[in-house]
């Protein structure tokens, strides 16, 4: 890959930034010295955990902060000249001109009253200094560019009638149509869908390729790393830790941070045996920032010295750059193994816990009028079974009926038709614990809750279940006490599952149980769930656009498209040798955090969004994306049928 | 659109046919009618029977009611049951003054609260707090003080010490300095209350807006802080603001009976106060129906303007 064309090659050189954010509480530091530069044309990732200071830095360089942030220090030299210190007026001419941004959730960056063409034509008209018309067609070239289907006509449209694959679309073509040197993209396609957002990011690394334009790409994940960056750059409270070439960090990570980072994620072949390692604790309280290096208490290596000074970044092997007192960093300590997982017997195919067939889920439209009256289709004849013990992982993008089969499993919602026969009780564990607790129960309480609703023994038993439930997951009988405010996201996923275990549940459904944590933590949950499984003996369905975590966790998975399922199998060989097209652009589209892996991969990313669930097609719901479909495939629909020991597919070319 | 149009007519069509029989009963339930409030304490027995008879108001309630509807129907306002003046024509000459009065105060209010509370949203959203402070205690002072209050000052200060207004003379459209100078203050003293409402509403919701992320997104693109305001911002802030404008019309028609009455302008509050106090039942119900008819209306444009300024809404 080359990428430096010119004799100066630095375009944007940061040094020593600082951002603080003034709060009752005191002076927080969000940005606390940072220092790296940008060549021309260069993908740089900026990759940390919420809070690691990462989304302040990149809205610090353009002062594009709310209050009560601001930049307290540094300077920010775009081609020599200091952001920083410019007006705000100056700087008016710099943002949208020569730096494009584009945010995260591209739901809520547009603006909802105003039509995409007003958004985008008239930054260009002043920026290029282009008549209205030229401007609108400039307009609809990039729209065309980022692949809207019909540009001509949709640039008239409204954000809100565009889905979020496209409205982000929308937002990279606003942002590369003014033909800016720098494009700072703030986790672009984590509110995305996994097959959208190989999309995104294949676009992302060819347009500005193709335009010369450098990218700050912000992120947590991993794997989207090491498929688009050439650089890396490490955050952790505040700091960078680690910098260099992305074969380099990959290859041999110099920092303990980014070390067990990498660790943290269950790999393409990891067994179900291994325990995923994981960084215990939590990342820092910014507010109360602690001395000496932010890593040290999590960390394996931690000298003396690591209390009393921050280390600074310094030049290491490989062109790396690592903030550490420790040469190697983790290699400089024996590793300590994770104990083995002890792995329940092979699986018990007679006892069923729950079993589903045919289930149905239609949501009807109101109004008095018949086409207002449409149903959203949601789940359109699934069956499934879980055995007992057995963990069943559900695997679909946004809107695929996944999360409605959970709420139909728990009886939250009826089902339109079909059965569910479920042998004893089902348990719910959400995404959010935050928003599923009462923040005025202490935790104590949020665990008896379901004890209390059924009239479970008497208070000396409850309180002893209590005790014995919150060591369980981990947790000390001290944290009883304190509300949900006082945990972290971690601690509090950990008391929403002891809460659904409460009740010796024979299954416990987890609707995408660790999405809304951060990395760091992550792992410490799947092991739980894990331990607990292999523990108890109890059923799970997780539910999950996170691959490679249902892979590692799921004992069979079931693929949903549309409200169907589409194939159905034991974990590794669904992953492995998957026999629905479907399958294989979601496997295809997941990022794999190893660039070398990911460099060797030739896939083309799925084209288009789904189908909307009022109207399915007629053939196999599929088709339209499919890159095999013929004639058949839009007429006929092909059946879920068993094509290898107990692999199943609905597919008209499955072997 | 037509499923709304047809929800809406029909939602519209029982409110109005509500009011019309709450209030035909309640106004029955007062003691006295219009006959002895005529009257007064100097007539005989008999006499007062005769007028009953001749007001019709002797007939059984049930076919007063019926007929009541029957002239509704048919637009037929009829007259005042003491006076036997045309009701239609009272009301046709109360409704310009009335209206103006409301009007106007929309139009000041508007005026100075949306700015007022866009520039106090920006300076609260940047950190500066003494405008938005300022604000919060004004409105907090106009909330204390009950609009008849207000009117009495205002009527003792400008009109009768200062001089600055006539406190008397005809109110005509005929005349329209005139016209203009005497509801000149009922209009100051509705608009004191209601640009402290709006102002704080447009605040908080400007405020609000300002930290939505299409706001971050029109900033990046360059766009200055002015636009941001009053292109993104205020336009989406809009939408909130209408439906507030369109709720506090009822506290405006509220408010317009107690100014015209202190003020003594001659509009459609003074003629309700009026028909209460002779106990003139066909005017009071008919102008209650016509209030309602006026309010009922207000929401549905309200309804109207929400639609157009907000795309996501269809109909």
């Amino acid at each position: 890959m080359t990428y430096q064309s010119d004799l100066a090659p630095t375009l944007l050189e940061v040094r020593g930034l600082r951002t603080e954010f003034d709060t009752r509480a005191g002076t927080v530091t969000a940005v606390d010295g940072v220092s790296f530069t940008i060549e021309k044309g260069e993908r740089v990732a900026i990759v940390g955990e919420s809070g690691s200071g990462k989304s302040a830095m990149a809205m610090s360089l353009l002062r594009l902060l709310a209050h009560p942030g601001r930049v307290a220090g540094g300077q920010v030299l775009l081609d020599g000249r200091d952001l920083a210190s410019l007006s705000e007026r100056a700087l008016n001419a710099i943002r949208g001109r020569e730096v494009g941004t584009v945010f995260q959730d591209p739901m809520s960056s547009l603006d909802p009253v105003m039509k995409v063409s007003r958004q985008m034509v008239e930054p260009i008209m002043r920026n290029l200094g282009l008549s209205r018309e030229a401007a609108r067609a400039e307009a609809i070239r990039w729209l065309d560019k980022v692949g809207i289907p019909d540009p001509e006509g949709r640039i008239d449209a409204y954000p809100f009638e565009m889905s979020g694959g496209m409205r982000q679309r929308v937002m990279i073509a606003m942002a590369l149509s003014c033909r800016p040197r720098l494009v700072i993209a703030d986790e672009p396609t984590t509110a995305l869908d996994v097959t959208i957002q190989a999309q995104i990011v294949e676009m992302l690394k060819d347009l500005t390729a193709e335009a010369g334009a450098a990218m700050m790409f912000i992120t947590h994940d991993l794997g989207l790393v090491a498929r688009f960056a050439h650089k890396v750059a490490v955050m952790y409270a505040g700091r960078i830790v680690e910098f260099g070439p992305v074969d380099a960090i990959f290859a041999a990570p110099q920092h303990p941070y980014t070390q067990s980072l990498l660790r943290t994620i269950p790999s393409v072949d990891a067994t179900k045996d291994t325990r995923l390692p994981q960084i215990p604790g939590i990342p820092p309280d910014m507010r109360h920032k602690p001395e000496g290096c932010a890593f040290r208490a999590r960390c394996a290596v931690a000298t003396a010295r690591c209390a009393l000074e921050a280390p600074e970044l310094t030049a290491r092997a490989g062109d790396l750059a690592a903030a550490c007192w420790v040469e190697g960093g983790l290699r400089a300590a024996p590793q300590a193994l994770e104990p083995r997982r002890r792995v329940a017997a092979p699986l018990d195919d007679t006892r069923v816990t729950v079993e589903i067939n045919n289930l149905v889920k239609h949501f009807e439209g109101r109004g008095f009028l018949a086409r207002n009256r449409r149903a959203v289709r949601a789940v359109n004849g699934v069956s499934l079974r879980v055995r007992k013990g057995e963990t069943l992982g559900i695997v679909g993008e946004s809107g695929c009926g996944k999360s409605t089969v959970a709420r139909l499993l728990l009886g939250l919602d009826q089902p339109t038709s079909g059965e569910i026969f479920i042998d004893g009780l089902a348990q719910m564990v959400f995404q959010d614990p935050f928003s599923s607790f009462n923040p005025k129960m202490t935790i104590a309480r949020i665990i008896e809750e379901p004890l209390a609703v059924q009239n479970w023994g008497d208070r000396a038993s409850r309180a002893a279940r209590i005790e014995q439930l919150i060591t369980q997951v981990g947790l000390e009988p001290a944290h009883l006490v304190r509300y949900p405010s006082q945990l972290s996201g971690g601690q509090r996923q950990r008391v929403a599952i002891a809460r659904a275990l409460a009740l010796n549940p024979s299954v416990v459904v987890a609707d995408e149980p660790t999405s809304a944590l951060d990395v760091s933590v992550r792992a410490q949950i799947i092991n739980l769930l894990a331990d607990l499984k292999a523990d108890l003996g109890i059923s799970f369905v997780f539910i999950s656009h996170d691959l490679l975590t249902v892979r590692y966790i799921s004992d069979r998975i079931a693929v949903m498209y549309l409200g169907e399922v589409v194939e159905y199998g034991p974990a590794e060989d669904v992953f492995d040798r998957p026999m629905h097209p479907y399958t294989r652009a979601l496997i295809d589209a997941v990022p794999i955090p190893d660039p070398r892996l990911e460099a060797a991969r030739t896939n083309a990313p799925l084209r288009g969004d789904l189908p909307s669930p009022l109207d399915l097609p007629v053939g196999c719901a599929f088709a339209s994306r499919c890159p095999m479909a013929t004639a058949m495939c839009r007429t006929d629909k092909p059946r879920l049928k068993k094509y290898r020991q107990s692999q199943e597919a609905a597919c008209h070319y499955a072997k | 659109m037509i499923d709304y149009a047809i929800k809406k007519s029909a939602q519209l069509f029982i409110t109005v046919f509500g009011v019309v029989t709450l209030v035909f009963f309640t106004l029955r339930l007062i003691p006295g009618d219009a006959a002895s409030a005529m009257a007064g304490d100097t007539i005989s027995g008999e006499a007062l029977d005769l007028m009953r008879e001749q007001m019709g108001l002797n007939e059984p309630l049930m076919s007063q009611y019926f007929g009541y509807l029957r002239d509704l129907v048919m637009l037929d306002l009829g007259q005042t049951i003491t006076t036997r003046l045309p009701i239609a024509e009272m009301i046709g000459n109360a409704i310009p003054v009335t209206l103006s009065i409301a009007l106007l105060t929309i139009l000041l209010t508007v005026v100075i609260s949306i700015p007022l509370g866009t520039v106090a949203a920006y300076m609260a959203h940047k950190g500066r707090t003494r405008l938005d402070n300022l604000l919060t205690g004004f409105a907090m002072l106009v909330d204390l003080m009950p609009s008849f209050w207000t009117a009495l000052v205002f009527l003792l200060l400008f009109s009768l010490t200062l001089g600055w207004f006539p406190a008397s003379g005809m109110v005509t459209l005929d005349d329209p300095a005139m016209f203009l100078s005497r509801i000149a203050l009922p209009v100051l003293v509705l608009s004191v209350t209601q640009i402290a409402t709006m102002a704080r509403i447009t605040r908080t919701s400007v405020l609000e807006i300002l930290s939505e992320d299409y706001v971050r997104t029109a900033r990046a693109m360059g766009w200055s802080e002015f636009r941001v305001l009053f292109r993104h911002a205020l336009k989406n802030a809009a939408l909130p603001i209408a439906t507030v404008i369109g709720l506090s019309f009822g506290n405006l028609l509220n408010g317009t009976v107690i100014v015209e009455f202190i003020f003594t302008i001659p509009g459609i509050g003074n003629l309700l106060i009026n028909g209460i106090n002779s106990r003139d039942y066909q005017l009071v119900q008919t102008l209650i129906v016509f209030y309602a008819l006026l309010f009922v209306s207000i929401n549905f444009i309200t309804d109207l303007v929400y639609r157009a300024l907000d795309p996501r809404v269809s109909f």
